[in-house]
């Protein structure tokens, strides 16, 4: 037994350790017992309460880690926030274009615009479709609104279209209400003309004007714009009649090309008219 | 005031001396929980507690300083809500490495050393190696980039933190 003792004297540290360390580890195994949680769950929330009394304190370092995150979080969502206002805004114009289709015999090919230049006086876009795709120069493009212009290139993966809104354009339009024919030119900004209307001639404010069926480059019945203001030229014989675009150029971003090109043989036909009369007139 | 309280007589009085690091223990453990935060660097905090258990066991020995290291954890752990026990397994082991260096009637002399200093970070390193041993066990996270990372940092914080009450006795000098 003394020799015990003197074991346990001699070597009292390190059983202490050992003991120490085992009941460390049992506690470490049956912390989360009942009667135990309950008791720590007093002192925590009287922690907590003593925090609290202290939580009015700022912690600089805490804020400003936090004021970090929380722009960081800023961010992010804003940029999310942005791609899902994109996303809704393209959902309903597709969704629009979808329909489309169904009104129209001709056969559609949808296309992406991938740039636009519309500062000049010559205002184009450029989609990304081309010959590849079976895009060629001549065809017309259109939207869910309306008529956008013509394609005047294309490459095999890109195509130019020459807008309605550009000083080259003339479309051979109508009144879809009174069926009187007349020419669509730019005016500049966003706003076109149907000229060549007789002062006597039927046109009112709010009248759709579309494309005309005389016309060798577009086809007929897309829709160009509403009639805004009628007015009575002084001296002359026309009216001045000024159209809105239905098609807003500013958000352009998608397009339908129409898979028609002007019948070639009329084209012809009609040049080689032209060229008749012009001689014929210099002859006289 | 200094008749009701003779901080002498708590150095005499080892009964007193026990119930007087009892007391600072409690104290200390609330003000990590409660006030520590405003000092934290990335979250890391000196262990305050792991430098009484250091004190106590240059003051009172090996077998003292790891019963203080076992009751300064467990009361630690209690009102921290840390993991029961982990502290109290951590700051034992710390105890019995920091009662090695325990020199019977050279106390004041090693707390008012940089020996003091130099003890604080050997067993802070020891406490926070087996401390997060335990701490990211149950996490699906390297323990060596963890320790590297917060052990090291807590470690050098504990330390620097342990320069207050080695430059306290130090200018005592009545030793």
């Amino acid at each position: 037994m003394q020799r015990f003792i003197a074991f346990v004297v001699r070597y009292k540290n390190y059983i202490t350790l050992f003991a120490l360390m085992v009941m460390s580890l049992s506690f470490m195994s049956v912390g989360n017992l009942r009667q135990l949680g309950g008791f720590r769950a007093v002192i925590v929330g009287s922690v907590g309460w003593i925090q609290s009394l202290f939580a009015w304190i700022p912690n600089p370092v805490a804020l400003k880690s936090e004021n970090t995150a929380l722009r960081e979080l800023n961010l992010q969502l804003a940029i999310e926030s942005a791609r899902s206002r994109q996303a809704l805004v393209e959902n309903a114009a597709l969704r629009r274009m979808l329909e489309l289709p169904k009104y129209t015999d001709y056969k559609l090919i949808a296309a992406d615009v991938s740039g636009k230049t519309t500062t000049q006086l010559r205002n184009y876009a450029t989609i990304n479709k081309g010959t590849a795709d079976g895009v060629r120069e001549g065809m017309t493009c259109i939207t869910d609104a309306g008529l956008v212009g013509r394609i005047i290139g294309a490459s095999e993966h890109f195509a130019v279209i020459q807008l309605l809104l550009n000083r080259d354009t003339r479309v051979a339009s109508k009144v879809q209400r009174s069926r009187i024919d007349g020419i669509v030119w730019w005016e500049g900004e966003t706003t076109v003309a149907l000229k060549n209307v007789p002062k006597s001639f039927d046109v009112q404010v709010g009248d759709v004007i579309l494309t005309s069926n005389y016309s060798s480059i577009f086809p007929a019945n897309i829709v160009v714009g509403r009639v805004t203001k009628v007015e009575d030229e002084n001296q002359s014989l026309f009216r001045r009649v000024m159209v809105e675009p239905a098609v807003d150029f500013s958000t352009l971003e998608q397009v339908f090309v129409i898979d028609y090109v002007p019948d070639a043989e009329r084209l012809r036909l009609e040049r080689e008219t032209e060229q008749r009369m012009k001689q014929r007139s210099a002859d006289s | 005031m200094s008749i009701i309280f003779d901080p002498s007589q708590i150095e005499r009085n080892p009964a007193l001396r026990f119930v007087a690091y009892g007391v600072i223990a409690m104290v200390l453990s609330v003000l990590h929980v409660v006030f520590l935060r405003f000092i934290s660097v990335s979250s890391v905090t000196p262990d305050l507690l792991l430098i009484l258990t250091v004190w106590i066991s240059l003051v009172e020995g090996q077998f003292v300083g790891m019963f203080a290291g076992f009751v300064s954890g467990l009361l630690f752990d209690i009102v921290s809500a840390d993991v029961l026990g982990s502290n109290a397994l951590a700051k034992t082991a710390a105890a019995f490495i920091a009662g090695y260096f325990w020199k019977e009637g050279f106390a004041m002399e090693t707390l008012g050393s940089t020996k003091f200093l130099i003890v604080t970070a050997i067993c802070g390193f020891a406490h926070n190696l087996i401390y997060f041993f335990f701490y990211v066990k149950p996490m699906q996270i390297s323990f060596p980039m963890f320790f590297l990372t917060y052990g090291v940092a807590t470690t050098l914080y504990t330390t620097v933190a342990a320069i207050f009450p080695m430059l306290i006795i130090n200018r005592k000098k009545d030793w």
